[in-house]
């Protein structure tokens, strides 16, 4: 088949279609539909991975918490609400004892709390004691004002950074800082804002709010909580061996008899990309499942009107023979013009696609960015034409076998 | 005299009806040379299109020898028979057997964008041709703006526009009034003046006046094969 000849049958391919446009539209549905899944589903992907990209950089990659709760599932939930508190003893025991992090610290937490303003009240804040190097760790990072310092911490001086779901709903439209919170009857000033971390997994992080270790306990008391300490490792390769340190020394901090299980969690950001596997695992799979059911309906669509097509032009068929069409030239403008009516398909479904992806981003306010990657929408065109072009073996076959006199004689 | 475009030799052509054998042609021989303006005759039935066919090789013989400008048509392929119906033969039908979506200047490239011919270059060829036949005026319109005459016309600009070695119309104006009808063989006649070789199957015997060979088949057997001693040949 010649160069010139193709393009020709592409022409002329393009040209049959727009002359039964509707048909043609019907046609594709199931093409449209399952090209619709697939760029969903690689934008649903790709969002749960960017999402979970910010969350582990909110968290730190480097970082550590030693915990009596594991973050992640998967244990026995009467073990774990049986194992005995942290206490700050055993944290402070363990945080002077341990060399390889960068920086280590325990850390306070009192769920479900009030935070009141004026006569405005916020319930389900966290309540976080920390020391003043929880600065240093990624959680840390203010937008506005600053973190508390070693004075302040030292001295259990009232002053509040707070997270920013707590400043957007307290103070919508002025400046917290500087402004009077209660905290358990106890009045704070906010001196900082942490900068916006949470995404949809890990929206708690912004309804927290961080005052000095030495105030918290001034609160709470040191008993009957457990304590958690934070560890940055410095990097993640060290991770490793932070870890196996951590695990040796809380083991020895707490008495753990040899062979007996870990009687504490040592959590890290890793453990929510555990969680996301399953959660991609579900993603494709649903979205595979739909998109094979739309291709093969879509397939059986387009052979379906592509045998109505042969035998609706079984002269135009026998005409182009007796000009000198090969059986492959039939057989390839068959083929180009199922193809096309793919690819067609493909094209209003990156269409829908964009218009769906962005109006659901934007009505949702979603985190995930409305980003299709590139390379989808390639495989997803090449899918289409592929699909066409099997579709449409059959029925082309049958085009270019046609005996060519019966072909001109038929009515 | 010089070598025959197209040479059969006892040709039969047999349709195996479910069982009942249809003898549409047995036993046909001849010899068709370059310049030649042929009519073919013969009752309704009697294997004229079968013929017409055969020689065009749009369908091979059950039996016998098919020699087209020297090559055995029995030894080609589906693509070498598609390639000689390309190149060497122009048809044209009694049903005209136009595209009816594409203009009639797309119709005349048609067989153009077969041999590979560039688009430019099919262009050219296809506006050339209709110019020819009398339709420069007429080359966008669709076959159903055209009438009857004038979609013949285009057919037959189609089946020239490869400048083929013999042209081939099956009953060209069993189509059209008996006007219209003399038009196109008027037209056939120039062309035939110009050089091309022709076969034209007619029942009618005003049309096959023009010819200077007429060849009657009757079931399936030449009846008669004579040079046409009034033919119009001035
Ligand atoms: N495809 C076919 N299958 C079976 N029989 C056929 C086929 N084509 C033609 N025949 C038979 O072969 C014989 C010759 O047919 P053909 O079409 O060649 O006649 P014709 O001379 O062209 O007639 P007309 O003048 O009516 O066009 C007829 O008896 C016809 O029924
Ligand atoms: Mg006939």
């Amino acid at each position: 088949m010649k160069i010139s000849e193709f393009f020709e049958t592409t022409r002329i391919s393009f040209e049959a279609l727009s002359s039964n446009k509707m048909r043609s539209f019907l046609t594709t549905l199931g093409v449209v539909i399952g090209i619709f899944f697939v760029v969903l589903m690689g934008w649903a992907i790709n969002g749960l991975d960017s999402t979970l990209d910010k969350t582990f950089n909110a968290i730190g990659t480097d970082m550590l918490y030693v915990d009596k709760w594991n973050w992640a599932g998967g244990r026995n939930w009467r073990n774990v609400e049986a194992r005995k508190d942290i206490t700050y003893a055993q944290a402070l025991e363990f945080c002077k004892r341990i060399k390889s992090a960068e920086v280590v610290m325990p850390q306070g937490r009192a769920w479900g709390r009030q935070v009141q303003f004026k006569n405005q009240l916020l319930n389900g804040i966290t309540i976080m004691g920390v020391p003043h190097q929880y600065a240093l760790t990624p959680s840390g990072n203010v937008f506005q004002g600053r973190f508390f310092s070693q004075f302040e911490d030292m001295n259990s001086a009232d002053v509040a950074v707070i997270g920013y779901n707590v400043a957007i709903n307290l103070f919508p439209d002025s400046n917290s800082l500087g402004k009077t919170i209660k905290i358990a009857g106890r009045s704070f000033t906010i001196i900082g804002v942490i900068e916006k971390r949470g995404t949809f997994i890990t929206d708690f992080m912004d309804n927290q709010c961080y005052i000095p270790l030495s105030s918290f306990f001034g609160i709470f008391g040191t008993t009957g909580r457990s304590i958690s300490i934070a560890i940055k490792a410095g990097s993640e390769e060290q991770l490793d061996e932070v870890r196996s340190e951590a695990v040796g020394i809380m083991r020895a901090v707490r008495n753990t008899p040899p062979g007996a299980e870990d009687d504490f969690a040592i959590n890290e950001s890793q453990a929510f990309r555990e969680e996301s596997k399953t959660m991609r695992i579900a993603v494709y799979g649903i979205g595979l499942g739909l998109t094979a059911l739309s291709f093969i309906v879509g397939m059986i669509g387009i052979m379906n009107i592509m045998f109505v097509t042969v035998t609706e032009r079984t002269k135009e068929i026998g005409i182009r023979k007796a000009l000198g069409a090969t059986r492959t030239s039939i057989l390839i403008q068959f083929l180009t013009e199922a193809a096309a009516l793919c690819f067609t398909g493909a094209v209003i479904a990156f269409v829908i696609c964009s218009i769906a992806i962005y109006a659901t981003v934007k009505i949702f306010d979603l985190a995930f960015p409305p980003y299709i990657p590139p390379a989808l929408l390639l495989i997803a065109t090449v899918v289409s034409i592929l699909v066409g072009i099997i579709a449409g073996l059959i029925p082309a076959m049958r085009a270019s076998r046609m005996n060519t006199v019966d072909a001109l004689r038929y009515e | 005299m010089n070598t025959p475009i197209i040479n059969i030799e006892h040709i039969a052509r047999v349709y195996d009806m479910g069982g009942e054998k249809v003898h549409a042609l047995r036993d046909v021989s001849l010899n068709i040379y370059p310049n030649e303006y042929i009519a073919i005759m013969g009752p309704s039935g009697s294997g004229k299109s079968t013929m017409m066919n055969i020689l065009g090789c749009l369908d091979t013989p059950s039996s016998g020898i098919y020699n087209f400008k020297g090559l055995d048509v029995k030894e080609m392929d589906d693509n070498d028979l598609a390639e000689i119906r390309n190149r060497e033969i122009g048809f044209v039908f009694q049903t005209f057997n136009l595209l009816p979506r594409a203009s009639a200047l797309k119709n005349v490239e048609l067989p153009l964008v077969y041999s590979g011919v560039s688009r430019s270059e099919r262009r050219d060829r296809a506006i050339k041709t209709l110019e020819e036949v009398g339709l420069g005026d007429r080359m966008q319109h669709k076959p159903n703006e055209l009438s009857g005459g004038q979609r013949q016309r285009v057919a037959i600009a189609r089946a020239l526009v490869t400048k083929p070695s013999i042209i081939l119309a099956d009953e060209p104006t069993g189509n059209l009034d008996s006007k219209t009808g003399v038009e196109i063989m008027r037209l056939f006649q120039e062309l035939w003046k110009r050089g091309n070789t022709i076969i034209v199957v007619t029942h009618e015997e005003d049309i096959a006046r023009h010819a200077h060979r007429i060849v009657r088949i009757r079931d399936g057997k030449v009846e008669s094969d004579t040079t046409n001693p009034q033919s119009a040949i001035a």
